[in-house]
């Protein structure tokens, strides 16, 4: 199926979003949570993982196979349409149906709709995006009519070896702006730079936020280290992190993991049928920046995040004060200080965030900053941005449920410059 | 140390080839009165690709920042490590930015705000990259 | 395992040594889970080696692993700081193991010996 273009919420001025309120989330759906796929097991591939999350969010919503007549996939997770870890090939593949990258490194929606027998869908979009994207794309499709019942699903594959390392000593395309100095993740560390020198702030000041996601995250059944580094993460442990780049230590990045959700998004007539209460999408908006230059600097950072947050306060039309969870993405964890200050939530200013990281951010306080746990606390799934603002809507976050109010939830990613924001609410209005 | 080479395109050809002659040039749409770097087929502002020349710069600027790179993706850096990765800002336009490793000047001890001046690195037979190195 | 009842019966420690475990990929009970056991981190310790872990795992992951391999530890340390244990623990000789060349790098640089996992299981400071 051809690429659809032309659904994305991003040219300025954006008004209220036509379909507010009349379509709606309702089940979700996890595999467990693995550091890795070792290669040989075929239960645990990215393929089989989407599946069973599939299968777990058609059933969380009660609804039957026979009723999706829509499927949005990740082709791979990146916005790109790259798989977010390695591919399988060089190595050989194996028997249907895992006899190409489909299934092991990616899943298409042609995948599933095979694999699970859907005999109903109709359309169907592998487009090949995060998963703020893909919802955002669900949710448009829903309300122009273009499917009733659409399943999204997001798979995050990592391979056994090392995660993306470059062998290559030819710097072709873009590359040859940054290999040849050797620039790579120390791009974040160079924006970070910029911003504690501009806000009089340093790196050990993330430690209250990066601790309290740990704690977070724990809570959520599907986290990685709540499945499998249990112990609680310290200030301590925070502090001796070993720096990748100046400014950006192992604990400021997201560790890769091999895992599948899955969301049922529909029409907010038809939800009122399904099991679960609905979580209904009051505004979807997208957006993709380049830099001025070389690279990805304090200004351009600001400036882009402010047109995010523009965009969703003008499509949703709520106001700071109006939400009551705010989940920016933070797999870098410098990526959440440049959101959360773009949209003031809480009255966070430029440069403020890290005197609101050490006030109080819990779980039951008034500032419950990435209940969730973001993927600091989770692993890099992606997906509990996602789970977490619905399962709080719904009141069934469980040991996370926060102590304040759960109408409006507000979640963005992944990146200050390609990014979707989706706003959530409790009541259709 | 071996370090990966910039391989030109058709649009960054001039850049590379102007490297090798110890200039550092940079686009410029007459139209638009805009600088662009790095090169691309059309001018971001405008479009257009045929208001786009070739301007030497005062290969004078300001370092704006920086990171040290502990562990890199890229393996040829790795016996490098750790290793400065600063910005410039070029002086006639600080919108244009430039990668630096500074050479000489120990990891974590760069002078933010002070005026480099750029220099050419040999990477490899026949290739100079810029680099530069603090005046002031 | 005779040979090393025998190594043992004859052994008398004269050096004083310290041996640093990476986890993952290194010890058996790492993500991945590597080659050194339970068993050979048990005999180093009780044949008087200083034994502890320098690991990207936050310290309290390492603390959990020593809890989980029931050997008595002296230290954990993150990767970059391996050579803080120099002033903590004073030794004639100081080990790392691990798998990646990470592992290699804080080893050279904290000038510790070094072995890489898989020559590990042959237990080679047996030999010392
Ligand atoms: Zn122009």
């Amino acid at each position: 199926m051809a690429k659809e273009t032309g659904w994305e919420r991003n040219s300025d001025p954006l008004g209220i979003w036509e379909h507010r309120g009349k379509v709606a989330m309702v089940g979700r759906g996890h595999s467990t949570t693995d550091r890795r796929w070792d290669g040989e097991s075929m239960d645990k591939t990215l393929g089989a993982y989407s599946l069973v999350a599939a299968q777990n969010a058609m059933e969380d919503a009660g609804i039957s196979p026979d009723e999706v007549d829509g499927i949005i996939s990740s082709a791979g997770g990146q916005a790109n349409g790259q798989p977010l870890g390695e591919v399988w090939a060089p190595r050989p593949y194996f028997d249907p149906p895992y006899d190409s990258e489909d299934g092991l490194s990616h899943v298409t929606a042609e995948w599933l709709a095979k694999q699970l027998d859907l005999k109903n869908v109709t359309y169907m979009n592998s487009h090949g995006d995060t998963v703020w994207n893909l919802i955002g794309q669900a949710a448009q499709a829903i309300g122009d009519g273009r499917a009733t019942v659409c399943l999204v699903t997001y798979p995050n594959g990592n391979m056994a070896g090392r995660y993306h390392q470059e062998s290559s000593l030819e710097a072709s395309g873009n590359a040859q702006w940054s290999s040849p100095w050797g620039w790579g993740l120390s791009g974040q560390g160079f924006t970070f730079d910029q911003y504690c020198r501009k806000y009089g702030s340093n790196h050990d000041r993330m430690a209250p936020f990066i601790v309290q996601e740990h704690k977070n995250g724990r809570l959520w059944p599907y986290s990685y280290y709540a499945l499998h580094e249990p112990e609680p993460f310290t200030e301590e442990d925070y502090l001796n992190g070993r720096m990748i780049a100046k400014g950006l230590s192992i604990f400021d990045c997201d560790r890769p993991v091999q895992a599948a959700a899955c969301y049922v998004v529909t029409t907010a007539e038809r939800a009122k049928d399904m099991k679960q209460k609905p979580v209904y999408i009051l505004d979807h908006t997208e957006s993709a920046f380049r830099p001025r230059s070389l690279v990805q600097t304090l200004d351009d950072t600001e400036e882009w995040t402010d047109i995010q947050a523009k965009r969703a306060y003008a499509g949703s039309g709520l106001t700071p004060d109006d939400i009551d969870l705010f989940s920016p993405y933070d797999g870098f964890a410098v990526f959440t200080q440049y959101f959360l200050e773009a949209f003031e939530w809480r009255g966070v200013k430029r440069g403020d965030a890290h005197d609101f990281y050490a006030g109080d951010i819990s779980l039951e306080g008034p500032n419950p900053l990435n209940a969730g746990g973001g993927n600091m606390g989770t692993g890099r799934m992606r997906t509990v941005f996602i789970t977490d603002s619905m399962e709080q809507l719904q009141g069934r976050a469980g040991p996370r449920q926060v102590k304040g109010k759960a109408e409006i939830a507000v979640t963005i990613g992944v990146l200050p410059g390609n990014a979707g924001c989706l706003v959530f609410s409790s009541t259709p209005d | 140390m071996p370090r990966p080479i910039p391989v030109p395109d058709a649009t960054s050809k001039p850049f590379w080839d102007a490297c090798n002659e110890k200039r550092l040039i940079v686009q410029h749409c007459t139209y638009c009165d805009r600088k662009q770097f790095p090169p691309e087929p059309e001018c971001r502002e405008c479009g257009w690709h045929f208001h786009l020349s070739w301007l030497e710069t005062s290969g004078r600027g300001t370092i704006v920042g920086y990171s040290v790179t502990y562990e890199s993706r890229i393996q040829a850096w790795h016996p490098e490590q750790p290793f400065n990765n600063v910005i410039i800002a070029l002086e006639e336009d600080p919108v244009i930015n430039f990668h630096s490793n500074l050479p000489g000047v120990p990891v974590d001890e760069v002078p933010v705000g002070a005026t480099v001046e750029v220099e050419f690195l040999e990477v490899t037979d026949g290739q100079l990259i810029p680099e530069w190195r603090v005046v002031s | 395992m005779a040979h090393i009842d025998e190594y043992i019966e004859k052994r008398t420690v004269t050096m004083a040594i310290l041996l640093s475990f990476d986890i993952d990929g290194t010890l058996e009970f790492g993500e991945p889970p590597g080659g050194v056991t339970k068993e050979m981190v048990q005999r180093a310790h009780d044949l008087g080696f200083i034994v502890g872990s320098c690991s990207d795992r936050a310290l309290s992951s390492q603390r959990a692993i020593w809890k989980q391999l029931d050997v008595p530890f002296a230290f954990v340390k993150a990767k970059h700081q391996l050579g803080t244990v120099k002033g903590e623990f004073p030794a004639d000789a100081y080990y790392h193991i691990g798998d990646r060349d990470t592992d290699v790098q804080v080893a050279e640089q904290a000038e510790f010996g070094f072995w890489w996992d898989h020559e590990a299981v042959s237990e080679p400071w047996l030999d010392l």
